[in-house]
């Protein structure tokens, strides 16, 4: 029995258990309906650490904030739907369509009649291949005690800060969910969301925040809070992905000018905005262009025309790939997306556990040991409770072993070529050699006399995980 | 010159927390004294993580002597002062990464001059790059006319990066700031943490600007720059802020571009810097005393008031918990000697059945062993060595019987004496019993049975008279067949008749002696036993007694000394009322005085207008 089956079956069991009781059929609905959705990622972070510019580079369109008519946010929620509408659901549980409008390439929803106070959160549909894989939950800015309550509604988070703080690392330390949090796997992903703001937004800041990234992701103190860190210029990301003609050809006109005239109104964005320009560039054109691109997207954007991007195209791909929006979608579909299944799992086993808690029931203690049974014994959360262990250095295994064993559990992605390190072109009984090859080694690892007790049985679960490959191949083959 | 009236102020607040029994605050202030009196004006630049604060510094010495770099650079405090040629100093701990000698001296801090481009190197490193020391901070000295007049700019790690060491937390180098620069990038508005942090420094420091670092980067910082001031004032944290781009200045500076360095709104800073610094002995220092000063009288009125409230509701207390435990100690006594002789006559009696079934047991063992023995044996043969054996085992059942009474009353003792703890009379009372040294003294020797013996003419007669009728007997038998009277036949039955006959007298005989001497037995026995048992009861008696008469003293003479004790606590009492008043006047009269104090800092203060603290108590309502 898959992992998959055994948290539906036991759903299911519940919902039958608690027939007579409203509330948790309700609740129970709830989870199943969930269960079946997309991965919800909640986005998330201190105020103005840039959660609604980053939801709209990833979808790549302008949907994000949506304010209430006092300017608060509530949690807003971004499926994928065609056509475009919009929910509102209230403090007391009822859900409202809205009227949704396109002014301007923008998402507009009218919410002067709703009094903010009553609303509890905003649920849009929109129609984005991004969404596709996952919802999106753009967050208001939360302090740490409220990530909890965060960490139970969506399934994974991206966690956003401009330069780290203790705060924020105390929201990603209440992320992790007490009561299963030797079961649950670490969902989080840091993303320095700013990145372009680095070193003064020299022309090399995105590759220094790369850096920084880089070396967060060796950090004793933040590697076991997230799986990933990711550096990103949320604003050039949105920006590039909606790339408008006109805003290429000011661009372009500004790469025209001399180089030695251009660079002293580039200083300061007080400059760049100013009435005396040495270019043919409107003052309403360039004030649009600071606020689309930053000063930092406006030099960069200049300098990549100037070497080499000459047509629209070819510089918003350049954007999207250096602001780090590519590498931030890679390490969403590796962590969440792909891990789909398991983080389904956790949030049900998590909501399952809290119903039996809430409301006792004398048949439950089947339930109950059938829960503790799937929770023990899943090979998915196996592996990333080793994952994580060997990640945060409280299991370690030697000469570099360490590092094929995370990669073989998959951490760098769960497809058989991610766990194999192998090109995505590798053939059939390549792979099956490989992975007979690796499952060979691994066995004798279980099985090192110089290993501990611990060292032995996650080599044992190393060994069990590429059998499950090997499986998946052979079946494949037949 | 006469001295300020701020510095007379701070004095007196000085003396006071001595006075008071507070030499924490006391030096304290003494270091903010020799600080405010120090011509040079030390300004902290604090702020979070990445808002540019070392590029600040940089900017403002035009030169690149504080590290700049992506993520968290600065892991010590840095101090930039001006001196003739530029030079740069580490000062290592020695004592942070070595455990303390064993004397408990600190090793002292060591100072490396290094080149002046090496320290970027140095600073940026994190902790533990020094083999044998850790570093805590770094001097710079560097040829500016900014600094000439005795400007020390100190850059301090990032707040709140979980990276950063607490020990080296900017609060930390506070107490030496006469004036504290909160750099905040133009890309966001003031943070909740950073609002946090300038209400701590608020507290401590009064001279405060905030800069809004990096304008140059966001085109909306006039619009962040009113929300901040907005966000201050509601805040109630009056400071003044001041926009600036440290990469204009740079550029500015490097080209000579007049326009730009106004742009970059550095001289605007460099004026307030300057105006701090020539206010410094007057404006900057009056504040500082207002609040460092108010604080600390704050806190002293505070304890001298809390210390009023609480003698207030438990006047003389001391004494009165004394009496109190003196009149317990009494009543628990005479709980005490109650139980004790309850538990004296109970043990007695206990003692003496105890030893007298004792005793009767052992002469029963004894009666029945001469039972046994003069069953089979003979009186008259074995009476001398039954004589010796009946004596010796008596002596010894009556030896072990005392031996035992004497441990027991020793016990009982003992018993009785931790009923008076702490008393050495206590542990005594058992070597003063006096025991008797022989108990077996009353009583006569065994005495010896009449034990008839079986003389040969009465053997003689009793075989004659047996045998007479055996003869005649079978002599008629035989006379029957022809035989004379006398023939072999009845003479042979005579003969055996008559040796039954001697033998069966023999057995009486000897039965009859048995039952003399066990009668003999067990009287001497019956006397022994009395004798003994009566020794016992007065020796039991006797030990009552002592042990009585031993403890009864002990209590009366516990009891004399407590009703001394309570004497003494009634007379503490008094005292200590008196005393308790004395003080209490005294504490109204200082708190009088540093009220008095508090006032005239505050009115220090209210001279211009001085931002009003949270900090500051409404002492002198």
């Amino acid at each position: 029995m898959t992992l998959d089956e055994a948290v539906w079956g036991a759903l299911n069991e519940a919902a039958a258990l608690y027939r007579g009781n409203p509330r948790a059929t309700n609740w129970l609905g709830h989870q199943l309906e969930r269960f079946a959705e997309p991965v919800r990622i909640a986005v998330a972070g201190q105020q103005k650490s840039g959660k609604s510019t980053l939801v709209n580079a990833i979808v790549g369109e302008q949907i994000a904030p949506i304010e209430l008519s006092d300017g608060t946010q509530v949690p807003t929620w971004y499926r994928d739907g065609a056509p475009p509408r919009a929910s509102l659901v209230t403090r007391n549980g009822a859900a409202q369509d809205v009227p949704v409008d396109r002014v301007d390439r923008r998402l507009r929803i009218d919410l002067r009649s709703w009094p903010p106070p009553q609303v509890e959160r905003i649920s849009v549909d929109w129609p984005s291949r991004a969404l596709r894989g996952a919802t999106l939950i753009d967050t208001p800015a939360c302090p740490p005690s409220a990530a909890e309550r965060l960490a139970r509604e969506a399934d994974a988070v991206l966690y956003l800060t401009r330069h780290l703080h203790g705060t924020d690392t105390q929201s990603l330390e209440s992320l992790q969910h007490p009561p299963l949090a030797s079961a649950g796997p670490v969902n989080a992903i840091l993303v320095l969301s700013h990145a372009d703001e680095l070193g003064a937004s020299r022309i090399d800041a995105l590759s220094a925040a790369k850096r920084v990234a880089r070396r967060y992701r060796a950090d004793v103190q933040v590697s076991p809070l997230c799986q990933n860190v990711v550096a990103v210029a949320g604003l050039l990301a949105h920006t590039a992905r909606t790339l408008r003609e006109h805003e290429f050809g000011a661009l372009s006109a500004l790469a025209g000018t001399p180089r030695a005239a251009l660079d002293g109104a580039l200083l300061s964005a007080d400059r760049f905005a100013g009435t005396d320009f040495p270019a043919a560039v409107s003052q309403e054109i360039r004030q649009e262009l600071l606020n689309r691109f930053g000063v930092f997207g406006v030099r960069l954007a200049v300098t990549l025309i100037r070497t080499g991007c000459h047509n629209q195209a070819a510089l918003t791909a350049e954007l999207v790939q250096r602001s780090g929006l590519a590498e931030l979608r890679e390490s969403i579909g590796q962590c969440f997306t792909e891990r789909r299944e398991v983080l389904k799992a956790r949030s049900a086993l998590l909501a399952l556990e809290d119903v039996l808690r809430m409301e006792p029931h004398p048949g439950a203690a089947r339930l109950t040991a059938h829960l503790e049974r799937v929770l023990a014994s899943a090979h998915e959360f196996r592996e990333l409770r080793l994952t994580a262990a060997l990640q945060c250095g409280r299991t370690t295994l030697p000469d570099g072993l360490d590092l094929e064993a995370q990669r073989l559990l998959g951490a760098a992605g769960t497809g058989v070529h991610a766990r194999l390190g192998v090109a995505e072109a590798a053939t059939g009984s390549e792979l099956r050699q490989l992975a007979v090859d690796v499952v060979d080694r691994w066995r004798v690892q279980a099985e090192n006399p110089l290993f501990t007790a611990r060292q032995r049985q996650a080599a044992a679960t190393v060994v069990r995980s590429c059998e499950g490959m090997v499986a998946r191949l052979v079946a494949e083959r037949g | 010159m006469t001295a300020p009236p701020w510095l007379e102020l701070l004095d007196d607040t000085i003396r006071a927390c001595a006075a008071h029994a507070r030499p924490d605050l006391a030096q304290r202030l003494r270091r903010q004294r020799a600080r405010l009196l120090d011509p040079a004006l030390h300004i902290l630049v604090i702020g979070e993580s990445g808002q540019g604060k070392s590029q600040l510094i940089n900017a403002l010495v035009n030169a690149p002597v504080c590290p700049v770099g992506d993520d968290l650079t600065t892991t010590v405090p840095t101090f930039v002062r001006h001196a003739e040629s530029p030079g740069a100093t580490l000062v290592l701990d020695p004592a942070a990464l070595t455990p303390r000698t064993a004397t408990g001296a600190l090793p002292a801090l060591r100072r490396v001059p290094v080149p002046i481009d090496e320290i970027p190197r140095q600073v940026g490193r994190r902790s533990g790059a020094h083999r044998d020391a850790e570093l805590v901070s770094a001097e710079i000295g560097i040829p500016r006319k900014l600094l000439a007049a005795g400007l020390v700019l100190i850059d301090t790690p990032a707040s709140g990066h979980p990276h950063t060491r607490p020990a080296v937390d900017s609060l930390a180098a506070l107490d030496q700031a006469d004036a504290v620069l909160l750099v905040s990038d133009a890309t966001h508005e003031l943070s909740d943490t950073e609002l946090t942090l300038l209400r701590r420094v608020a507290a401590t420091c009064p001279n405060i600007l905030v800069v809004l670092s990096k304008i140059d980067l966001s085109p909306r910082w006039r619009q962040v720059a009113e929300r901040n001031r907005a966000r201050l004032d509601s805040n109630g944290l009056p400071v003044t802020l001041v926009p600036a781009s440290a990469t204009l200045r740079l550029e500015a500076t490097r080209t000579g571009d007049a326009a730009l360095n106004q742009e970059s709104g550095f001289p605007n800073l460099i004026g307030l810097l300057h105006q701090e610094m020539t206010g410094k002995p007057d404006v900057l220092a009056r504040r500082s005393v207002a609040v460092v000063g108010g604080s600390a009288l704050a806190q002293l009125v505070v304890t001298l008031r809390e210390q009023q409230a609480a003698s207030d509701s438990s006047p003389a207390s001391a004494a009165l918990a004394d009496r109190g435990d003196v009149q317990r100690a009494i009543d628990e006594l005479r709980r005490r000697s109650t139980r004790w002789q309850t538990m004296l006559a109970d043990d007695m009696a206990d003692l003496v059945s105890d030893v007298e079934h004792d005793m009767r047991d052992r002469t029963r063992k004894i009666l029945r062993e001469v039972d046994r023995v003069f069953d089979d044996a003979d009186p008259v043969l074995s009476w001398d060595a039954f004589e010796d054996w009946l004596a010796e085992h008596l002596a010894d059942a009556a030896d072990t019987n005392f031996a035992w009474l004497v441990e027991r009353s020793r016990w009982i003792a003992d018993r009785l004496a931790q009923y008076f703890p702490g008393r050495p009379g206590g542990e005594t009372s058992a070597a003063r019993l006096v025991f008797p040294e022989d108990l077996t003294g009353g009583v006569g020797a065994l005495e010896r049975p009449r034990l008839e013996r079986f003389t040969a003419g009465q053997k003689a007669f009793t075989a004659l008279r047996n045998s007479y009728g055996g003869v005649l007997m079978f002599g008629l038998i035989t006379s029957l067949a022809g035989m004379p009277l006398l023939n072999a036949i009845s003479l042979g039955a005579g003969a055996a008749f008559g040796g039954k006959g001697i033998k069966d007298e023999a057995d009486s005989r000897l039965k009859r002696r048995q039952a003399a001497a066990k009668a003999a037995a067990q009287r001497h026995v019956d006397d022994f036993f009395l004798a003994v048992s009566k020794d016992s009861r007065d020796t039991i008696r006797r030990v009552q007694r002592t042990l009585r008469d031993h403890f009864t003293a002990l209590a009366e003479e516990l009891q004399q000394a407590l009703v001394e004790a309570a004497t003494e606590a009634r007379r503490a009492a008094l005292t200590e009322a008196a005393q308790q008043e004395r003080r209490q006047r005294q504490a109204q009269q200082g708190v009088a005085e540093l009220v008095a104090l508090h006032q005239r800092v505050q009115s220090l203060a209210g001279q211009q207008a001085a931002p009003q603290h949270h900090g500051s108590l409404e002492i002198s309502a």
